[in-house]
């Protein structure tokens, strides 16, 4: 292998990593508001992308409505998750949702796994043409679009988190829950809508996946979610910008070992990465020097 | 008066059956066979398709008589398939808890990762005092990994030989194929099937006839980026590529050489992958690669095979029909052995069973002969099946050539 073909590695590893930032900004947006990790999340945006391929394989519709029909899908199953891991179980336990948010990645997983037997699923890709070719450097076309997806919909969040009254909503809610409430704002609602927000973002991620694997299987949910929780790790919990880079150096990163290294030792590298952050710089990649250890 | 005998003559009946409840029972008597293998994660479908199968089997051997007991009387084959989940500790509970029940014979498991350490807990020498291993029956529908029936006198297996099949597939290209002159494969490096089909089978194989080894792409089972793997494949340009992965991956490979535009001369997977599950993921992608497999509906009996297999809502693949062909098998070995299926009998009829699945030489299976080999193993016939127009079509039938 060459210096073409590690540069190479790192495109397309940048190129999918923006699936991983998407997944990490769900897991981060969780926390920030409600200081709980959702750990069904990543299983909930695949599970949203299944619920998408009802509409072409059952129904008729076009292929193309597999793409709104996982972002919405994953938003309603988002609220469900809310309703049972978060709504009801007493937020003073820590570990309570925890483990009922393992317990719903399992349940969703299986759910998955009945109804398909495991098969894997076709899935669509947002584009099918031929890839770009940049001297040496070949770029997926499909890929491409996964991205500039990705990165429309990390905009359209930050946005409504930034340029909304919900957005503020949700921010007040994250640093101050009983100021908040003392405003005026009705805690359960934001923290509802947190979920149904990270869930279409989990939608959109969900179904960005499918378009760039091909495939859907449940094979998926397991190594995603670890993904995503190391990007959140090294994004910082509760941090977005943290989110998005880490998604794209950790995608990166995985690619680079695998190129300089093997197959199997690749996530070898990619847990020392996370533990050398977890030593170094604990806060994340964006936090502030108080932040830090 | 009238009616007071015919009040007494149901009084005596009844009497009787109280009396003597074994009469009865001595006329139809239940033969348990318990399946066992995944029918949860990844591979559920073939825990289904195997449980299926042997349903199938047992509707169509009750229907014809069932089983002819060793005193005369008619045994009933009862089916219950068990989940292991596909994990070894899965495994080896469910197969624990089987033999302590009146199961006299199981069939599974689906993964080779369980029946390796599976067989590891079964008495290693029949008859061995000092062995306190389990002393019970385990006749393998599915788990293929070459050679694991020699861990354990009580293990059998009905799955192909690859390492035959892949042989005499090679042979078979070299001679209608001889400008094909180099291969490479591509394999799931955390899958001991894959490992083992290329490493021990395929690229033992393939230097035989002549083929120039280039080297090989690797990955994992839960892989979704295959762009490196797939520019190895094209910077290696081989005539031949043989893909050792099974349907997910196998899928993300092969699409991922549609995008990038990479084109070789023959493609070759891995037999677990002649199944609705490849074709299910990547049947356009998928077109034209060619598997060696154990099962076809190529003739009569395998036909009726999967038909009946359908109507218990499974399909028949090459780990299924084994499935449905293991029931057929049992049968015969219990009748010759004279199996009784009684309460106090089961010990001593679970030796009958391995005694005489151990004698076997040959089996009848949907495709001929099964010859049996001394270390438990089968031979089976086989063929060649590619996809074509999304579907698994015959190529070619070594035996009727």
């Amino acid at each position: 292998m060459g210096f073409v073909d590690y540069v190479q590695a790192v495109i397309d590893g940048l190129l999918f990593g923006t699936t991983y930032s998407l997944i990490g900004i769900g897991f981060t947006l969780v926390f920030g508001v409600m200081h709980k990790i959702n750990m069904s999340y990543a299983a909930a945006s695949l599970a949203g992308a299944y619920c998408g391929l009802v509409g072409p394989q059952l129904l008729g519709l076009p292929a193309w409505t597999v793409f709104p029909l996982s972002i919405i899908a994953a938003g309603a199953i988002g609220y469900f998750i809310y309703l049972t891991c978060f709504r009801f179980i007493p937020l003073a336990s820590p570990l309570a949702t925890l483990m009922s948010t393992v317990g719903m990645l399992l349940l969703l997983d299986e759910i998955v796994v009945h109804s398909t037997a495991g098969m894997p699923q076709n899935y669509p890709a947002i584009y099918d043409g031929d890839p770009v070719e940049i001297g040496s450097f070949i770029l997926r076309a499909d890929l491409l679009g996964v991205f500039l997806v990705c990165v429309a919909a990390m905009a359209v969040l930050l946005a409504l988190l930034y340029r909304t009254r919900l957005g503020l909503a949700t921010r007040a809610v994250a640093q101050q829950p009983v100021a908040a409430q003392l405003c005026g704002m009705r805690l359960q609602a934001v923290n509802g809508l947190t979920f149904v927000i990270a869930g279409l973002l989990g939608g959109v991620a969900g179904a960005m996946i499918g378009a760039s694997v091909g495939m859907l299987s449940p094979l998926i949910s397991g190594p995603i979610t670890v993904k995503g929780l190391i990007v959140t790790v090294i994004g910082g919990l509760g941090s977005i910008p943290g989110a998005i880079v880490a998604g794209l150096l950790v995608g990166a990163a995985e690619n680079l070992f695998q190129a300089l290294r093997n197959v199997t030792e690749r996530d070898i590298y990619v847990m020392l990465l996370l533990f050398v952050f977890l030593v170094l710089r604990p806060g994340g990649l964006f936090a502030t020097a108080r932040g830090r250890d | 008066m009238r009616k007071t005998a015919v009040l007494l003559g149901s009084a005596l009946v009844a009497a009787a059956g109280l009396a003597f409840p074994g009469m009865a029972a001595a006329e139809e008597r239940a033969v348990i066979i318990k399946g066992f293998g995944a029918k949860s994660g990844v591979v559920r479908s073939f825990g289904i398709n195997s449980e299926a199968a042997m349903r199938a089997a047992a509707d169509l051997i009750n229907s014809k008589g069932g089983v002819k007991l060793g005193d005369g009387a008619t045994g009933k084959m009862e089916v219950e398939f068990l989940d292991d989940r596909c994990t070894a500790e899965e495994g080896i509970s469910v197969v624990r808890r089987i033999a302590s029940g009146p199961a006299l014979v199981a069939i599974g498991p689906t993964c080779s990762n369980v029946a390796e350490p599976l067989f590891g807990v079964l008495q290693k020498k029949a008859g061995d005092a000092s062995d306190s291993g389990l002393q019970f029956p385990i006749f393998t529908d599915v788990a293929v990994k070459g050679g694991l029936a020699k861990i354990s006198e009580w293990a059998f297996r009905n799955v192909p030989s690859e390492a035959q099949m892949y042989n005499s597939l090679f042979e078979w290209v070299k001679q209608t194929r001889p400008e094909l002159k180099t291969i490479y494969a591509g394999v799931e490096e955390n899958f001991a099937h894959s490992r083992a089909s290329w490493y021990a089978v395929m690229k033992e194989a393939a230097p035989k006839v002549g083929l120039e080894v280039k080297g090989e792409a690797k990955w994992l089972l839960e892989d979704t980026n295959f762009s490196q793997q797939v520019r190895e494949i094209k910077a290696a340009a081989p005539d031949i590529l043989a893909i050792a992965a099974h349907p997910f991956t196998t899928c993300g490979v092969l699409k991922e050489m549609r995008r990038q535009g990479v084109k070789v001369k023959m493609l070759i997977g891995l037999t677990s992958s002649s199944s609705l599950e490849t074709l299910q993921g990547c049947a356009r992608e998928a077109e034209g690669i060619i598997i060696p497999t154990s099962f076809a509906p190529v003739t009569p009996e395998a036909e009726a095979a999967a038909k009946q297999a359908a109507r218990f809502d499974g399909s028949l693949d090459l780990h299924s029909a084994a499935a449905y062909e293991n029931m057929f098998i049992l049968k015969k070995v219990m009748e010759e052995q004279k199996v009784m299926a009684k309460p106090d009998t089961v010990q001593a009829d679970r030796e009958k069973i391995r005694k005489g699945l151990a004698g076997l030489k040959q089996t009848d299976g949907l495709l001929g002969t099964i010859k049996r080999t001394d270390d438990r193993e089968a031979i089976k016939p086989y063929l060649y099946v590619h996809a074509k127009d999304g579907k698994w079509a015959v190529l070619h039938n070594p035996l009727t050539n």
